[in-house]
């Protein structure tokens, strides 16, 4: 009797798990079912337009439907379009692997502002997510609140020149929206203290390669451990890089108190440094990286054959391989729990989905994908569709309506 | 001549690339694939031939399922003067300084250990054009055919 696994959000993470669960076990029908009309999640729209060599993961997930066995839903919203409990009547184990697509807001006095902006949301509209809003206007000095990657990522996407971006996937939108920014200065704001910050040592020596920046980084205290001697190493490193007039300034162990607005819009930002004086920090936008939060779609308590993955499960913590690892551990927690049940009534599987109107199938994403791929300009490596409409118009085209 | 394909990976691509050169070598081979985190250097024999692929992690530094064994090696452990290998790195060249650290770590201790290189260390940039299967195919069948000629008989 063929069990079914149903994975809810085909980002990386349910991806990993699909790939342990099918590795483990070929005869598991697997579905991987996201509210997107495309897969892979944050590699697709959180990794870095830039970083190309980490989205080349997406070839062992396209694996997983080319000879693994496993099938995509795509446009399906769990909640939406199926009842959760549908679902779970449906498959033998229901898995939320959904990510954490809000941005962490930050308790700050003065806000709301105009100009405060999240990173996920800026990540999302760079990166020609469809439900993206604009691009906003940050200004000529905008600071990054956050000692993350995903700060470093936005960080680095600001300060580059045009030509550093070549071979991205980087869209028309957001490609002219970067050379039109206008961006003097960039200050990087963190709560700890410089050995503490969440960076990796690997992208923060990325930054001292940029073609148009100077670079200053805060003097940092003495007492590290190993991994914050990295990062300080990492920071050493690429302070004084002189290569043009894009000034970054990294600032540590800031804690941020409020802002300032005139006529609404954010003019500063009032943090209290470790000596307890507080100082104010002009800025003309806010972008906040400090971590990422459910939409609240989704149940967040495990329940009889529900799990849950990835960030969904552990937090916005923790890199692609990490997840990795813990996709590799459920896998095995859902096979030993299908094994403990032999004699579970037969499931029906995916034909749940079956009332779902417009649902992308993997060969529907295999023509966005070809899509977007042919219609890459010279100095891009892809060019997405960014409206569900023109994602559905290819996926969605049947034998009989093609011309 | 029996080949072993030995990975160290982090996000599963060396391990996707032992398995693409599982399936084009079984045919004329005998081949097994191990991943490194489960196996030890005294493992390693005088008649099989290792096809070694191995990605990157973190500061140039081995992927995760690496690191024991290297550990091991760095540890002092066995002689492994009767090892022949080859080598296949995984690496990005978004990060220039540590491009392809993890191979070039392996294949020094390996070395260190005794073992003998067969070729050279053939890398992949995942930045680059190149698919790796396409460059570590012909990595493996040129390393294939020295080996066969120095380890004496053939497959």
């Amino acid at each position: 009797m063929t069990r079914h696994v149903a994975i809810v959000g085909a980002g990386p993470s349910g991806c990993f798990l699909a790939q342990a669960l099918l590795k483990a076990r070929p005869d598991l029908a697997v579905d991987l079912i996201d509210r997107l009309p495309v897969p892979y999640g944050l590699v697709r729209y959180g990794v870095a337009a830039d970083h190309q060599g980490t989205k080349a993961i997406a070839r062992q997930f396209a694996r997983l439907f080319e000879r693994q066995g496993a099938r995509f839903h795509g446009n399906v919203e769990i909640g939406r379009d199926v009842p959760l409990s549908a679902l779970r009547a449906a498959y033998d184990a229901v898995v939320l692997a959904a990510g954490l697509s809000g941005d962490r807001e930050p308790e700050l006095a003065g806000l709301p502002l105009a100009g405060v902006h999240g990173a996920g949301a800026l990540t999302r509209a760079l990166y020609d997510h469809p439900d993206a809003g604009p691009l906003p206007d940050l200004g000529a000095h905008p600071l990054i609140l956050g000692n993350g990657n995903v700060a470093l990522d936005i960080l680095r996407l600001l300060a580059k020149t045009p030509e550093e971006l070549d071979g991205s996937d980087l869209g028309p939108r957001a490609t002219r929206w970067l050379a039109d920014s206008g961006i003097e200065t960039l200050t990087i704001v963190g709560r700890s203290p410089a050995a503490q910050a969440r960076f990796d040592p690997v992208m923060v020596r990325e930054l001292g390669a940029l073609k148009g920046v100077s670079i200053t980084v805060e003097a940092a205290p003495p007492g590290a451990d190993d991994a914050g001697e990295k990062v300080l190493a990492a920071l050493a490193q690429i302070d004084g890089t002189a290569t043009g007039p894009r000034r970054i300034a990294f600032r540590f162990g800031l804690t941020p108190a409020g802002v300032l607005g005139e006529g609404g819009r954010i003019v500063a930002l009032t943090v209290t440094r470790p000596d307890g004086v507080a100082e104010t920090l002009p800025c003309t936008a806010l972008v906040t990286a400090i971590g990422f939060r459910g939409d609240g779609s989704l149940p967040t308590e495990d329940g009889p054959g529900l799990y849950k993955a990835g960030w969904f499960a552990r937090g916005p913590r923790g890199t692609i391989p990490e997840n990795r690892a813990d996709a590799q551990d459920l896998a095995l927690r859902i096979l030993a729990d299908l094994d403990a049940a032999p004699d579970a009534p037969g499931k029906s599987g995916a034909a749940v989905l079956d009332t779902c109107r417009d649902r992308v199938d993997y060969a529907g994403w295999g023509r966005i994908d070809a899509a977007e791929l042919a219609a890459a300009p010279a100095n891009r490596c892809r060019q997405k569709l960014d409206t569900r409409a023109a994602m559905l118009a290819l996926a969605c085209r049947t034998e009989e309506t093609q011309p | 001549m029996k080949l072993a394909i030995l990975y160290g990976t982090e996000t599963g691509n060396a391990e996707m690339l032992a398995e693409d050169l599982q399936s084009a070598l079984e045919a004329d081979h005998e081949v097994s694939v191990a991943n490194l985190s489960d196996i030890v250097p005294g493992d390693l024999d005088g008649e099989t031939f290792y096809l070694v692929v191995c990605s990157t992690y973190g500061d140039g530094e081995l992927p995760a399922s690496a690191q024991p064994f290297g550990a091991a090696l760095e540890a002092g452990e066995p002689d492994l003067s009767h090892v022949h290998f080859a080598i296949f790195g995984l690496g990005d060249s978004a990060y220039p300084d540590t491009y392809n650290g993890g191979s070039a770590v392996l294949a020094a201790a390996l070395a260190q250990r005794g073992a003998t290189m067969i070729g050279d260390r053939v890398t992949h940039d995942a930045s680059g054009p190149d698919l790796a299967e396409d460059l570590a195919l012909p990595w493996a069948e040129a390393a294939i055919a020295e080996a066969a000629t120095r380890l004496g008989a053939a497959a």
